[in-house]
């Protein structure tokens, strides 16, 4: 099984690397109601049909420092384990009630044991049961074709290849149970660029 | 009964106190005052307390809904709390109905939620605790807070769920972000009741009703049950006076003040779907208790009141003190005033006040009085005019003499003696004269009584008395002659020489009386018989007292004798000498005593005359006789009846109109009588005399002046008087036989009579010599036992016909025409 599953995944980054040279990249300028660059705005490029073939990324971490989660978005593919470094002297409880991922780090210090595994798409909200305040979100991709915006509103996503896609926008200021509507974008070669604007407030 | 006399003998004091009637006065009105402002105070505080009232009940309100909020304000804390419990976030969001049910259920009794739901993002229910029907209950409140949650994080309101009053809360769930809305709902229980309670006084009752028809429930109420059922019965709209200001509304005879606040459920529907399912929050507030003057505000009047009443009554009480005190010595002063003490002087004096200046005034009083009882005494004890001492000092000098006497067995003798005639000297020579003769009189006793001892004294009028201390019958007897000597010297007074008399009468201690004022009085006794008998000086007799008893049962006597007709009129003829024809006769009364047979006139006129009571015998007399001329006249005797009038008659003014009125009752003319007056009589007030002398001789009575002779009266004055005849005294007919000059008198008084026109009659005439001897000097009338005595009326018609028959039969050689 997982031999198969292998040999699938390395045939999948090979078609990738054949196309890299043809894909032009897609730029997606996120901005807020107001029309301010929205930053940890989240984009999703799936095919109109089918489904690319995703790999787990490299564990990735969420640390957690002066009350607060960094990153507050995390953007990963499905099967990647994230670690949850606690760098703070108080313990924290580390949850999430979320379909993509339910699961929960009860009261810890340091480095937990294991890194939790997000194996389902979606969107996990992670909270911290002794620190309300404390919000961080893992966008668990089903796509290799994903971006997460800077400071400046840009997710640029790189490597496209031409085709039929449906575009999804998201970030954390949108209601936590909202399915954010995909949009159907045709990818050519050359870059993309392309204007979402969310109904969300960049101001924290 | 005891404690009912001692109540009435304390309240008597009380009300007959001066001071205590102050006192008394200042607390009535003290208490008025109180009273008044007492009144005042509780009609101020009512007035407040009930303007007050509606501001009262709107804090109430305000407290109600500051109530309402923190409670809102602690549900929605509890909830937040609820809803960011792990366990609680867990399960809800295990997306298992059941278990989302059941944690909704379980955890919202924690905090005592009654209806819990789950709420999406979007508010729409997704899961209730409970059945359908609190689902049906909750979904339309949530719809109505949504709106409010999502603007504000959570929010809260009012609902009615089956009929009760919630409280319901909507607050997020968030996990970390918001997953949710949870909405709870609290009973308005009993928890609210208890809070207003403790925060203010005010009465808090709520009803409810589910739609616009159905009628109000109290669905909490601190009031009693019984009263809150009474409040709901009320008639409650949105717009009722109540919801802007106060309502008074009496329940169970008690009248509240009743705010209401409209609070409109979240599930009563908008607009047209409005059931009109209402909550009516009322505050209430006794009227009654809040208008009762407050407890510690009534004692502290209370205090006032007596703590003013004691001030008062010390304050009161000292002024009334500082006034009765000198009115009580003031009145002590005027006490010893009133028992001759003079010498005390009056305390009280240095005041300034109008007390000051009334013991000032006793003080002059004291001082004037005393001056005046100096006065009092002298004129009580001495005769003003001849310096002598008067009655009451002599009665004192005889009183002290007769105890000095018994001491030493020694005896008392008392002089007394009456001046005669002195009051025709009064008459004819003056008051001044008079006075002059009495001031002579004194200095000649005085000069006759040279024992140191013996007091002479003036008692009254013409009366002297003297006291011989330690002297018996016999000295008073030699001092008595030697008076009655003195006086036979005249004294010669002012350039005239009167002669001088004196009835003298005397009585010794112990012989003739015991005490004093007997002593004084058989004295005087003595006196009167002296005077009566004409002799000298007489020492008492028991025989004298005897004729001065009788006089004293007299006057009633008399009256019962004119009214049980014990008087007898009887008539002594009078006849003509000229031709021995009787003329007339005098009308003389006479007294039928039934025990003492028939009274001499001497012991009953006199007597008449000095009490008035002369002039009812008069009328008796004249009436009488009257009726006797009348019977008379019918026998054919054609005769006058002289009647005796007195002194007393003459001075009564209305004795003309009462003759008149008898003349008039019996018919009979005036000329049928001779009205006869005595010169004294006239003498004693010429003026009214002669007044009533010229109406009564007008009216046609014939007048006629008795006892001529005997008096001071000359015929110059008897000329001016109406008078028709004279009356010859019968002391100068009796004696004219045997003394010329008497004759001579008789002769001259009939010659000067006829001078002036007047007829004479002589009284008197007891024998025929004298007959005879008034017929030579041509005397009128004669009148005496040689005719005939006084006689009753039947005698004197039997008498008439036979001094007829007799002097036919002596056949007298003048001629004498008999009838």
């Amino acid at each position: 099984m997982q031999a198969s599953l292998r040999l699938l995944l390395i045939g999948l980054a090979s078609a990738c690397a054949a196309l890299s040279a043809l894909a032009g990249p897609v730029v997606i300028q996120v901005t807020d109601a107001a029309g301010k660059p929205l930053a940890d705005a989240v984009a999703l490029l799936e095919p109109a049909a089918g489904k690319a073939m995703v790999q787990p990324m490299p564990d990735a971490e969420i640390s957690q420092a002066k009350r607060a989660f960094n990153p507050r978005v995390t953007l990963i593919t499905v099967g990647t384990k994230v670690n949850f470094p606690n760098f703070d002297t108080v313990r924290h409880h580390v949850y999430s009630f979320s379909q993509a991922k339910t699961f929960e780090l009860k009261l810890y210090a340091g480095v937990p044991t294991a890194p939790i595994a997000f194996d389902k798409p979606g969107i996990a909200v992670l909270g911290c049961n002794i620190h309300d305040r404390m919000a961080a979100w893992v966008v668990v991709a089903d796509t290799p074709w994903s971006a997460r915006s800077g400071a400046d509103g840009l997710a640029r996503i790189d490597a496209v290849p031409p085709g039929a896609y449906k575009l999804t926008v998201w970030h954390p200021g949108l209601p936590a149970d909202s399915v954010p509507t995909p949009m159907t974008l045709a990818v050519a070669t050359g870059e993309l660029r392309y204007a979402a604007k969310l109904a969300v407030s960049a101001e924290p | 009964m005891g404690m009912r006399r001692i109540w009435q003998a304390l309240t008597h004091r009380l009300a007959s106190s001066l001071g205590a009637r102050v006192v008394a006065l200042f607390l009535g009105l003290l208490a008025v005052v109180q009273l008044a402002s007492f009144s005042a105070i509780s009609v101020g505080l009512n007035q407040h307390a009930r303007g007050k009232l509606p501001e009262q009940l709107q804090v109430g309100e305000r407290v109600l809904q500051s109530l309402l909020d923190q409670r809102a304000q602690t549900l929605i804390e509890a909830g937040r709390l609820l809803a960011a419990d792990y366990g609680f976030r867990e399960a809800v969001l295990s997306k298992d109905r059941e278990t989302i049910a059941s944690v909704l259920e379980n955890h919202g009794a924690r905090i005592g939620a009654s209806e819990v739901g789950w709420l999406g993002t979007d508010f729409e229910l997704r899961a209730t605790a409970g059945g359908e029907q609190i689902a049906g209950d909750i979904a339309p409140v949530a719809t109505r807070l949504a709106a409010r949650a999502a603007s504000g994080g959570s929010a809260s309101g009012i609902a009615l769920f089956r009929g009760r009053p919630h409280q319901v809360v909507l607050v997020p769930m968030k996990a970390p972000v918001l997953v949710g809305w949870v909405l709870m709902g609290f009973p308005l229980d009993g928890d609210l009741g208890r809070d207003m309670g403790q925060l203010s006084a005010i009465d808090l009752t709520l009803l409810t009703r589910e739609h616009a028809d159905a009628p109000w429930a109290s669905t909490l109420a601190t009031l009693p049950p019984g009263l809150a059922r009474q409040l709901a019965a009320q008639n409650w709209t949105a717009q009722d006076p109540a919801t802007t200001g106060m309502r008074a509304i009496t329940l169970a005879g008690e009248e509240f003040g009743v705010h209401a606040k409209w609070l409109t459920p979240l599930n009563a529907g908008k607009g047209s779907a409005d059931t009109g399912a209402a909550v009516l929050a009322l505050t209430t507030l006794s009227i009654d208790a809040a208008t009762r003057t407050p407890r510690d505000l009534q004692l502290g009047l209370l205090a006032i009141t007596l703590a003013g009443f004691a001030a008062f009554a010390l304050g009161s009480l000292y002024t009334a003190r500082r006034v009765t005190t000198p009115l009580r010595q003031l009145a002590q002063a005027a006490e010893r005033l009133g028992s001759g003490d003079f010498d005390t002087p009056m305390q009280g004096l240095a005041r300034s006040d109008e007390l000051g200046h009334l013991a000032q005034s006793f003080e002059n009083m004291r001082i004037n009085v005393a001056d005046k009882q100096q006065q009092i005494l002298r004129l009580a004890y001495w005769d003003a005019l001849t310096g002598l001492p008067n009655r009451a000092q002599i009665h004192d000098a005889v009183a002290t003499a007769i105890t000095q006497a018994r001491e030493r067995r020694g005896s008392v003798a008392f002089v007394m003696l009456d001046l005669d005639r002195f009051k025709h000297v009064n008459d004819v020579l003056g008051y001044h004269f008079g006075d002059l003769l009495l001031q002579g009189v004194a200095d000649r006793l005085k000069q006759e009584m040279v024992r140191g001892a013996d007091m002479v004294a003036r008692l009254s009028g013409d009366e002297f008395a003297v006291l011989l201390p330690d002297g018996d019958a016999a000295l008073a007897m030699s001092v008595a002659q030697r008076i009655a000597r003195a006086f036979e010297q005249p004294l010669t007074l002012a350039e005239h020489k009167v002669d001088m008399g004196a009835g003298i009468g005397m009585a010794c201690w112990p012989l003739h009386a015991g005490d004093a004022t007997t002593l004084m009085s058989r004295a005087e006794v003595a006196m009167y018989a002296a005077k009566q008998r004409g002799t000298g000086p007489l020492i008492y007799d028991a025989a004298f007292d005897g004729a001065s008893a009788e006089t004293l049962s007299l006057l009633s006597d008399l009256r019962r004798a004119v009214d049980q007709g014990e008087l007898r009129l009887y008539l002594q003829p009078k006849v003509a000498l000229e031709n021995a024809r009787v003329v007339g006769a005098e009308a003389l009364v006479r007294w039928q005593h039934p025990q003492r047979g028939l009274v001499p006139p001497m012991q009953f006129i006199p007597f008449a005359e000095q009490t008035g009571f002369i002039r009812v015998l008069t009328m008796w007399v004249f009436e009488t006789a009257a009726k006797m001329w009348l019977d008379l006249h019918a026998d054919g005797l054609g005769l006058r009846l002289s009647i005796n009038l007195s002194t007393r008659d003459l001075l009564d003014q209305d004795l003309p109109e009462k003759f008149d009125a008898l003349l008039v009752k019996h018919r009979v003319p005036a000329e049928a009588f001779c009205l006869e007056i005595t010169e004294s009589a006239i003498m004693d007030d010429p003026q009214r005399a002669l007044g009533t002398l010229d109406r009564l001789s007008a009216m046609g009575f014939r007048l006629s002046i008795d006892d001529f002779g005997t008096g001071y009266s000359s015929l110059a004055y008897l000329k001016r008087l109406p008078v028709d005849e004279l009356k010859i005294d019968k002391s100068f007919v009796m004696s004219m036989e045997t003394d010329l000059d008497d004759a001579k008198i008789v002769r001259s008084t009939i010659d000067l009579a006829h001078n002036l026109g007047l007829s004479v009659v002589a009284e008197g005439v007891e024998n025929a010599k004298a007959w005879e001897l008034l017929r030579e000097l041509r005397c009128d009338h004669a009148q005496g036992y040689h005719m005939g005595k006084p006689m009753p009326g039947s005698e004197f018609r039997k008498w008439s016909t036979g001094w007829v028959e007799r002097r036919r039969s002596v056949g007298n050689s003048e001629a004498v025409t008999l009838h």
